[in-house]
Protein backbone atom coordinates (compact mmCIF):
# COMPACT_ATOMS: atom_id res chain seq x y z
CA UNK A 1 0.00 0.00 0.00
CA UNK A 2 2.29 2.61 1.06
CA UNK A 3 5.00 2.01 -2.30
CA UNK A 4 2.42 3.59 -4.04
CA UNK A 5 1.84 6.62 -1.72
CA UNK A 6 4.75 8.93 -3.56
CA UNK A 7 4.87 7.94 -7.20
CA UNK A 8 1.09 8.69 -6.87
CA UNK A 9 1.85 12.16 -5.05
CA UNK A 10 4.71 12.85 -7.37
CA UNK A 11 1.98 12.48 -10.14
CA UNK A 12 -0.49 14.37 -8.82
CA UNK A 13 2.33 17.07 -8.49
CA UNK A 14 3.56 17.12 -11.83
CA UNK A 15 -0.26 17.26 -13.17
CA UNK A 16 -1.26 19.59 -10.90
CA UNK A 17 1.73 21.94 -12.54
CA UNK A 18 0.56 21.25 -15.57
CA UNK A 19 -2.41 22.33 -15.21
CA UNK A 20 -1.27 25.84 -13.22
CA UNK A 21 1.02 26.34 -16.63
CA UNK A 22 3.94 26.24 -14.59
CA UNK A 23 7.35 25.21 -16.67
CA UNK A 24 7.94 21.90 -15.00
CA UNK A 25 11.50 21.16 -16.28
CA UNK A 26 12.50 24.65 -16.12
CA UNK A 27 11.71 24.78 -11.98
CA UNK A 28 13.22 21.16 -11.24
CA UNK A 29 16.38 21.84 -12.77
CA UNK A 30 16.59 25.00 -10.65
CA UNK A 31 15.85 23.27 -7.51
CA UNK A 32 18.08 20.24 -8.09
CA UNK A 33 20.81 22.47 -9.09
CA UNK A 34 20.86 24.08 -5.52
CA UNK A 35 21.47 19.97 -3.94
CA UNK A 36 25.49 20.56 -5.04
CA UNK A 37 25.82 23.63 -3.30
CA UNK A 38 23.97 22.72 0.03
CA UNK A 39 26.11 19.49 0.09
CA UNK A 40 29.19 21.28 -0.17
CA UNK A 41 28.48 23.80 2.28
CA UNK A 42 27.13 20.62 4.53
CA UNK A 43 30.53 18.03 3.92
CA UNK A 44 32.76 19.40 6.64
CA UNK A 45 30.34 19.26 9.53
CA UNK A 46 28.92 15.72 8.39
CA UNK A 47 32.34 14.60 8.04
CA UNK A 48 33.30 16.51 11.90
CA UNK A 49 30.12 14.50 13.42
CA UNK A 50 30.84 11.01 11.76
CA UNK A 51 34.95 11.45 12.67
CA UNK A 52 33.69 11.54 16.41
CA UNK A 53 31.35 9.24 16.60
CA UNK A 54 33.53 6.29 14.60
CA UNK A 55 36.08 7.42 17.24
CA UNK A 56 33.58 6.40 20.30
CA UNK A 57 32.90 3.47 18.98
CA UNK A 58 36.14 1.97 17.84
CA UNK A 59 37.59 2.85 21.35
CA UNK A 60 34.83 0.89 23.01
CA UNK A 61 33.60 4.12 24.72
CA UNK A 62 29.69 2.84 24.05
CA UNK A 63 30.01 -0.59 24.51
CA UNK A 64 30.99 0.36 27.92
CA UNK A 65 28.97 3.01 29.02
CA UNK A 66 26.22 0.44 27.62
CA UNK A 67 26.99 -1.95 30.31
CA UNK A 68 27.68 0.73 33.02
CA UNK A 69 24.05 2.09 31.74
CA UNK A 70 22.29 -1.16 31.38
CA UNK A 71 21.21 -1.42 35.72
CA UNK A 72 20.28 2.13 35.48
CA UNK A 73 18.34 1.60 31.97
CA UNK A 74 16.74 -1.65 33.57
CA UNK A 75 15.13 0.21 35.85
CA UNK A 76 13.43 2.52 33.48
CA UNK A 77 12.18 -0.68 32.03
CA UNK A 78 14.64 -0.73 28.75
CA UNK A 79 15.86 -4.01 28.23
CA UNK A 80 19.89 -4.32 28.44
CA UNK A 81 19.87 -5.51 24.96
CA UNK A 82 18.21 -1.92 23.51
CA UNK A 83 21.01 -0.16 25.29
CA UNK A 84 23.73 -0.10 22.58
CA UNK A 85 20.72 1.41 20.21
CA UNK A 86 19.30 3.84 22.65
CA UNK A 87 23.60 5.24 23.16
CA UNK A 88 23.71 5.72 19.15
CA UNK A 89 20.94 6.86 18.09
CA UNK A 90 21.38 10.60 18.53
CA UNK A 91 24.68 10.58 16.97
CA UNK A 92 24.36 8.15 13.64
CA UNK A 93 21.76 7.07 11.68
CA UNK A 94 23.34 4.73 9.35
CA UNK A 95 24.70 2.99 12.40
CA UNK A 96 21.40 3.13 14.02
CA UNK A 97 19.71 1.20 11.18
CA UNK A 98 23.12 -1.44 11.53
CA UNK A 99 22.36 -2.19 15.07
CA UNK A 100 18.77 -2.69 14.09
CA UNK A 101 19.80 -4.88 11.60
CA UNK A 102 21.41 -6.79 14.06
CA UNK A 103 18.74 -6.90 16.64
CA UNK A 104 16.52 -8.08 13.91
CA UNK A 105 18.78 -10.91 13.18
CA UNK A 106 19.43 -11.96 17.07
CA UNK A 107 16.17 -11.91 18.02
CA UNK A 108 14.04 -12.56 15.64
CA UNK A 109 11.82 -9.32 13.85
CA UNK A 110 8.91 -10.11 15.45
CA UNK A 111 10.12 -10.66 19.21
CA UNK A 112 9.59 -7.93 21.86
CA UNK A 113 13.01 -6.87 21.75
CA UNK A 114 12.83 -6.25 17.97
CA UNK A 115 9.46 -4.09 18.22
CA UNK A 116 10.43 -1.95 21.60
CA UNK A 117 13.68 -1.08 18.59
CA UNK A 118 11.24 -0.47 15.50
CA UNK A 119 9.32 1.83 17.87
CA UNK A 120 12.58 3.93 19.57
CA UNK A 121 13.68 4.16 15.64
CA UNK A 122 10.44 5.65 14.75
CA UNK A 123 9.99 8.50 17.70
CA UNK A 124 13.77 9.95 17.71
CA UNK A 125 16.35 10.93 15.17
CA UNK A 126 19.35 11.60 14.90
CA UNK A 127 19.32 14.71 17.42
CA UNK A 128 22.91 15.65 17.19
CA UNK A 129 23.83 14.90 13.39
CA UNK A 130 20.06 16.99 12.88
CA UNK A 131 21.17 20.07 14.71
CA UNK A 132 25.10 20.28 13.46
CA UNK A 133 23.50 19.92 9.85
CA UNK A 134 20.24 22.80 10.93
CA UNK A 135 22.51 25.16 12.27
CA UNK A 136 26.01 24.91 9.79
CA UNK A 137 24.44 27.63 7.51
CA UNK A 138 23.68 30.19 10.50
CA UNK A 139 25.53 31.89 12.80
CA UNK A 140 24.51 30.35 15.84
CA UNK A 141 27.51 28.74 18.13
CA UNK A 142 25.28 28.61 21.44
CA UNK A 143 21.97 26.34 21.18
CA UNK A 144 21.11 27.05 24.59
CA UNK A 145 18.69 24.14 25.91
CA UNK A 146 17.78 22.67 22.62
CA UNK A 147 19.72 19.48 22.84
CA UNK A 148 19.10 19.13 26.63
CA UNK A 149 15.53 18.88 25.57
CA UNK A 150 15.46 16.86 22.59
CA UNK A 151 17.42 13.93 24.57
CA UNK A 152 15.31 14.49 27.35
CA UNK A 153 12.18 13.81 24.60
CA UNK A 154 14.03 10.66 23.00
CA UNK A 155 14.68 8.98 26.54
CA UNK A 156 10.78 9.33 27.32
CA UNK A 157 9.79 7.90 24.10
CA UNK A 158 12.42 5.52 24.48
CA UNK A 159 10.75 4.44 28.14
CA UNK A 160 7.33 4.62 26.43
CA UNK A 161 8.01 2.70 23.64
CA UNK A 162 9.38 -0.68 26.09
CA UNK A 163 6.09 0.16 27.89
CA UNK A 164 3.76 0.16 24.57
CA UNK A 165 5.28 -2.73 22.87
CA UNK A 166 4.39 -4.63 25.84
CA UNK A 167 0.76 -4.07 26.18
CA UNK A 168 0.24 -4.18 22.25
CA UNK B 1 36.69 12.96 20.78
CA UNK B 2 39.66 13.76 23.03
CA UNK B 3 38.49 10.98 25.81
CA UNK B 4 38.32 8.39 22.75
CA UNK B 5 41.45 9.29 21.33
CA UNK B 6 43.31 9.21 24.88
CA UNK B 7 41.30 5.50 25.11
CA UNK B 8 42.42 4.48 22.03
CA UNK B 9 46.23 5.63 22.36
CA UNK B 10 46.23 3.05 25.45
CA UNK B 11 44.20 0.17 23.63
CA UNK B 12 44.71 0.79 19.56
CA UNK B 13 46.90 3.23 18.62
CA UNK B 14 47.64 2.23 14.76
CA UNK B 15 43.38 2.69 14.74
CA UNK B 16 42.90 6.34 15.38
CA UNK B 17 43.94 7.93 11.76
CA UNK B 18 42.79 4.85 9.99
CA UNK B 19 39.16 5.49 11.42
CA UNK B 20 39.06 9.07 11.14
CA UNK B 21 40.22 8.74 7.62
CA UNK B 22 37.83 5.83 7.13
CA UNK B 23 35.20 7.83 8.88
CA UNK B 24 35.74 11.08 6.60
CA UNK B 25 35.50 8.21 3.23
CA UNK B 26 32.01 7.57 5.23
CA UNK B 27 31.05 11.57 5.12
CA UNK B 28 32.19 11.79 1.56
CA UNK B 29 30.27 8.70 0.64
CA UNK B 30 26.97 10.10 2.54
CA UNK B 31 27.46 13.42 0.81
CA UNK B 32 27.63 11.96 -2.60
CA UNK B 33 23.95 9.73 -2.01
CA UNK B 34 22.39 13.27 -0.21
CA UNK B 35 23.17 15.28 -3.30
CA UNK B 36 21.61 12.49 -5.59
CA UNK B 37 18.51 12.83 -2.73
CA UNK B 38 18.58 16.20 -2.58
CA UNK B 39 18.48 17.09 -6.50
CA UNK B 40 15.15 14.95 -6.36
CA UNK B 41 13.76 16.80 -3.11
CA UNK B 42 14.99 20.14 -4.12
CA UNK B 43 13.75 19.68 -8.08
CA UNK B 44 10.29 18.46 -6.38
CA UNK B 45 9.98 20.77 -3.70
CA UNK B 46 10.73 23.76 -6.24
CA UNK B 47 7.67 22.57 -7.89
CA UNK B 48 5.55 22.87 -4.98
CA UNK B 49 6.88 26.05 -4.34
CA UNK B 50 6.30 27.57 -7.66
CA UNK B 51 3.10 25.50 -8.00
CA UNK B 52 1.68 27.53 -5.06
CA UNK B 53 0.87 24.71 -3.36
CA UNK B 54 3.62 25.20 -0.53
CA UNK B 55 1.90 28.45 0.01
CA UNK B 56 -1.79 26.56 0.11
CA UNK B 57 0.10 24.13 2.91
CA UNK B 58 1.55 26.74 4.85
CA UNK B 59 -1.67 28.49 5.10
CA UNK B 60 -3.38 25.35 6.56
CA UNK B 61 -0.41 25.57 9.32
CA UNK B 62 -0.43 28.96 9.42
CA UNK B 63 -2.22 29.14 13.00
CA UNK B 64 -0.61 26.13 14.43
CA UNK B 65 3.14 27.47 13.48
CA UNK B 66 2.08 30.84 14.79
CA UNK B 67 1.52 29.39 17.85
CA UNK B 68 4.11 27.10 18.10
CA UNK B 69 7.07 29.00 16.59
CA UNK B 70 5.44 31.97 17.29
CA UNK B 71 6.85 33.42 13.56
CA UNK B 72 5.50 36.29 12.12
CA UNK B 73 7.36 35.85 9.08
CA UNK B 74 5.41 34.48 6.23
CA UNK B 75 7.77 33.33 3.78
CA UNK B 76 9.37 31.87 6.88
CA UNK B 77 6.31 30.24 7.91
CA UNK B 78 6.37 28.86 4.66
CA UNK B 79 9.59 26.98 4.93
CA UNK B 80 8.88 25.88 8.38
CA UNK B 81 5.47 24.14 6.94
CA UNK B 82 6.94 21.99 4.32
CA UNK B 83 9.79 20.47 6.83
CA UNK B 84 7.15 19.43 9.17
CA UNK B 85 5.27 17.98 6.27
CA UNK B 86 7.84 16.24 4.91
CA UNK B 87 8.94 14.93 8.37
CA UNK B 88 5.38 13.98 9.01
CA UNK B 89 5.50 11.83 5.81
CA UNK B 90 9.25 10.45 6.98
CA UNK B 91 10.92 11.75 4.31
CA UNK B 92 13.73 12.83 6.42
CA UNK B 93 15.97 13.50 3.30
CA UNK B 94 13.74 16.04 1.96
CA UNK B 95 12.80 17.90 5.53
CA UNK B 96 16.47 18.82 5.39
CA UNK B 97 17.14 21.00 2.94
CA UNK B 98 14.48 23.15 3.87
CA UNK B 99 15.19 22.82 7.68
CA UNK B 100 18.52 24.58 6.59
CA UNK B 101 16.80 26.97 4.88
CA UNK B 102 14.09 27.68 7.97
CA UNK B 103 17.51 27.67 10.38
CA UNK B 104 19.09 30.40 7.81
CA UNK B 105 15.36 32.52 7.65
CA UNK B 106 15.23 32.57 11.27
CA UNK B 107 18.89 33.23 11.70
CA UNK B 108 19.05 36.95 13.47
CA UNK B 109 23.05 36.72 13.78
CA UNK B 110 23.23 36.66 17.38
CA UNK B 111 25.51 33.97 17.73
CA UNK B 112 23.03 32.10 20.13
CA UNK B 113 19.83 30.14 19.24
CA UNK B 114 16.54 32.03 19.47
CA UNK B 115 13.41 30.26 20.53
CA UNK B 116 12.13 29.16 16.75
CA UNK B 117 14.64 27.52 16.14
CA UNK B 118 15.04 25.35 19.25
CA UNK B 119 11.63 24.45 18.62
CA UNK B 120 12.66 23.37 15.12
CA UNK B 121 15.44 21.19 16.32
CA UNK B 122 13.72 20.15 18.83
CA UNK B 123 10.51 18.85 16.67
CA UNK B 124 12.91 17.28 13.93
CA UNK B 125 14.57 15.48 17.25
CA UNK B 126 11.46 13.75 18.22
CA UNK B 127 9.88 13.40 14.38
CA UNK B 128 6.80 13.26 14.21
CA UNK B 129 6.55 9.92 11.71
CA UNK B 130 3.35 9.19 10.05
CA UNK B 131 4.77 6.09 8.05
CA UNK B 132 8.50 4.85 9.14
CA UNK B 133 9.05 3.77 5.87
CA UNK B 134 12.82 2.42 6.37
CA UNK B 135 11.98 0.53 9.91
CA UNK B 136 9.07 -0.68 7.97
CA UNK B 137 10.84 -2.09 4.62
CA UNK B 138 14.21 -3.26 7.60
CA UNK B 139 11.82 -5.41 9.44
CA UNK B 140 10.03 -7.01 6.30
CA UNK B 141 13.61 -7.89 4.90
CA UNK B 142 14.42 -9.79 7.94
CA UNK B 143 11.37 -11.78 7.63
CA UNK B 144 8.80 -10.52 10.00
CA UNK B 145 5.57 -11.56 9.53
CA UNK B 146 3.46 -8.80 10.34
CA UNK B 147 6.18 -5.94 9.57
CA UNK B 148 3.26 -2.88 9.53
CA UNK B 149 2.03 -3.59 13.13
CA UNK B 150 4.42 -1.17 14.60
CA UNK B 151 2.89 1.77 12.77
CA UNK B 152 0.20 2.43 15.42
CA UNK B 153 2.74 2.14 18.65
CA UNK B 154 5.15 4.20 17.04
CA UNK B 155 2.58 6.65 16.22
CA UNK B 156 1.27 6.80 19.81
CA UNK B 157 4.80 7.41 21.20
CA UNK B 158 5.71 9.90 18.53
CA UNK B 159 2.63 11.74 19.07
CA UNK B 160 3.33 11.77 22.43
CA UNK B 161 7.14 12.90 22.54
CA UNK B 162 6.69 15.43 20.59
CA UNK B 163 3.75 17.21 22.02
CA UNK B 164 6.26 16.43 25.22
CA UNK B 165 9.09 18.98 23.62
CA UNK B 166 6.61 21.34 22.57
CA UNK B 167 5.62 21.81 25.88
CA UNK B 168 8.74 21.98 27.72
CA UNK B 169 10.56 24.29 25.32
CA UNK B 170 7.41 26.80 25.74
CA UNK B 171 7.40 26.08 29.33
CA UNK B 172 10.98 27.04 29.68
CA UNK B 173 11.22 29.59 27.80
CA UNK B 174 8.47 30.89 30.20
CA UNK B 175 10.58 30.49 32.97
CA UNK B 176 13.42 32.56 31.09
CA UNK B 177 11.46 35.23 30.61
CA UNK B 178 10.22 35.69 33.82
CA UNK B 179 13.69 35.71 35.47
CA UNK B 180 15.19 38.61 33.21
CA UNK B 181 11.56 40.54 33.83
CA UNK B 182 12.49 40.29 37.60
CA UNK B 183 16.51 40.83 37.48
Amino acid sequence: MSIYILPILFLLLIIYCCFKRINTYDHFVKGAKGAITLVVDIFPFIASILIAVALLRVSGITTFLGKALSPLFNVLGIPTELCELVLLRPFTGSGSYGILENIFTTYGADSYISRCACVIMGCSETIFYVATVYISQTKVKKLLYAIPVALACSLVGTILACLVCKII
Amino acid sequence: MLFSIFVLLVTNPSAVLSEMIGASTDALKLCIELCAIYAVWLGIMQLVEASGLAEKLAKLLRPLIKKIFRVEDKETQKIIAMNVSANMLGLGNAATPMGIRAMQALDDKSGKANFAMITLIVINATSIQLLPTTVIGLRQACGSTNPADIIFPTLLVTFFTTALGIFLVHTIDRIINKKRRKS
